[in-house]
């Protein structure tokens, strides 16, 4: 493992951990302006996050030790999935980080302990969620599939590093199939995070509610990690896919300067597409629940076509 | 001749654009943005005839541009928009045999049949160009899929709609391979526009004597008579 490596963890650790919070609440904001209000500011999330971790945790009586265990398997997992994922600068792959597939299955892990936890303290709200979690799990799951094998099918490697290198440097700003990947990824970001049409981020007050049902009983400390991982998965998503659309600026060599331009331009990117999250969220209502397969078949049909486009031509 | 091949990655993007366009087409529920889709996807047809008139120069490709889009993205879009405002139909949630679910996963599978279907009949040695071929592939499913959608979908409206589009599917195919007389470009267009008109009829009831009709034309505002007045 050679310097760059080391310093590319560190980097994109942190980066990755101060701009998640920043992400969640400024698609917040955004949509209490398209509602006309002014929302809370951009950097609630932070103080909220500060306020919970220092409250004590409370566990339910009937709760067993997975509900101890679940908030750290999910922080690290999500943070193992941030190595998989550059945010400003691509070093030469080590290992096996940066495998596609090795990328989705930490999130799925992430995923089986929340619907877990979500089962183990015995509320009913908890277990809907996780039943509702798993049934969308189950089938976005081949749609998730194939839109990153047509990933791996276009730029011909299973490794996002080597992907991101090939797009940060080739000179033609868009293609077909970045066009149908860009839209693939994006109903897999809504449904990933529990955006709109599939949940609703802003209330565990609704019967409907699936991310919020889960993390229901999570208090204090735990429900810190909690939060903070999902803000993570969104941050990493919205990363995979402007780098990949986006890439102008994401540099390849380590350097103090080309680092930091990179961050910046990826936290202005990121509030560009946290801004059309928003728009799109806000545009939206909530579609009901059998009809989400409608949503993912998009999804399945524009990879599809990806696919077929790179055979065809 | 980078022009050419910058001309080629334009027409692919807009390709994936018509594309688009059809798969909302299929799978919308609000007739509101369906005939703005079929607007927006007749004007890339008409800029892909503009680039490939700057490719090739045939004169024939840009009449073709400019007749698309005085007839489908302008006449045709603002006639079914009246319709849709007179009679206020906002939705359209009811189908037949195929919800559009199906429908895009049918769509996709028979986007397959016709690549091999298509690779067999015309010449694709390594010299062709891949676009016409392509083109093709794409014309006809859009055709395939403008049929799907007017025998899934339960409204008149929406139906005429599934035969605009699939006219649209005519009009690529024929861009790409078989290069169309205008003149019967022209003749299709008048249908289409003499269709729309029909479309009227269709979607405030054929079931009814004259006078009834016209009774029904005033109860939707379709028709208004100066002298009615008196």
């Amino acid at each position: 493992m050679s310097l760059d490596f080391v310093v590319y963890m560190m980097v994109n650790t942190l980066l990755v951990i101060a701009a998640a919070p920043f992400f969640v609440s400024f698609i917040k904001k955004v949509k209490a302006w398209t509602q006309g209000r002014r929302g809370p500011s951009v950097f609630q999330t932070y103080a909220n996050l500060a306020k919970l971790l220092k409250k004590e945790v409370i566990y339910s009586p009937h709760s067993s030790r997975i509900m101890r265990v679940t908030p750290y398997v999910n922080i690290a997992a999500a943070l193992v999935a941030s190595l998989f994922v550059p945010l400003a600068f691509v070093p030469e792959p080590v290992g096996g980080i940066g495998n596609i597939i090795l990328f989705l299955y930490l999130l799925a892990l992430g995923k089986f302990f929340m619907a877990l936890s979500g089962l183990d303290a015995g509320s009913s709200f908890g277990g809907m969620g996780s039943s509702r979690e798993m049934s969308i799990s189950a089938v976005i799951e081949p749609t998730t599939i194939i839109v990153f094998a047509a990933l791996a099918f276009v730029f011909k490697t299973l490794n996002i590093f080597t992907i991101f290198s090939v797009t940060a440097g080739s000179s033609t700003p868009v293609t077909p199939t970045l066009i149908l990947l860009g839209i693939s990824l994006f109903i897999i970001l809504i449904v990933e995070t529990s955006r709109i049409p599939v949940d609703n981020p802003e209330t565990h007050l609704e019967l409907t509610m699936i991310h919020e049902g889960m993390i229901l009983e999570q208090s204090g400390r735990n429900l810190a990690l909690m939060e903070l991982s999902s803000g993570i998965k969104l941050t990493l998503l919205i990363a995979l896919l402007i780098n990949l659309v986006l890439p102008f600026g994401l540099g390849t060599t380590l350097t103090v300067a080309g680092i930091a331009i990179a961050a910046v331009l990826f936290l202005l990117k990121g509030v560009l597409l946290g801004g059309i999250i928003g728009l799109f969220e806000s545009s939206m209502s909530k579609m009901r629940f059998f009809r989400l397969p409608s949503l993912f078949a998009m999804a399945f049909f524009f990879s599809t076509l990806t696919i077929i486009i790179e055979v065809f031509t | 001749m980078t022009d050419m091949a910058s001309i080629e990655g334009i027409i692919k993007i807009l390709f994936v654009v018509v594309i688009i366009a059809a798969a909302y087409i299929i799978s919308t529920r609000n007739i509101l943005s369906l005939v703005s889709v079929y607007s927006l996807q007749s004007l890339t047809l008409a800029a892909i005839a503009l680039a490939l008139w700057i490719a090739d120069g045939k004169i024939v490709l840009l009449e073709i541009a400019i007749v698309t889009i005085a007839s489908k993205v302008l006449i045709i879009p603002y006639f079914i928009a009246t319709i849709q405002e007179r009679i206020r139909i906002k939705r359209d949630i009811e189908f037949h045999y195929l919800n559009p679910t199906t429908s895009l996963l049918v769509s996709m599978v028979m986007m397959l049949v016709i690549y091999f279907a298509l690779s067999r009949i015309l010449p694709t040695a390594p010299g062709t160009p891949s676009l016409l071929f392509f083109g093709a592939v794409i014309g006809i499913s859009l055709m395939l899929m403008g049929m799907m959608v007017t025998f899934s979908r339960k409204r008149a409206i929406t139906k005429v709609m599934g035969y605009l589009s699939m006219e649209n599917g005519v009009l690529f195919f024929g861009m790409f391979v078989t290069e169309l007389p205008l003149i019967i470009e022209f003749l299709i267009i008048i249908d289409l526009i003499i269709l729309v008109l029909l479309t009227t009829i269709l979607a405030v009831g054929i079931d009814s004597t004259l006078e009834e009709y016209h009774n029904r034309l005033h109860r939707f505002h379709l028709w208004e008579d100066k002298e009615d007045a008196s």
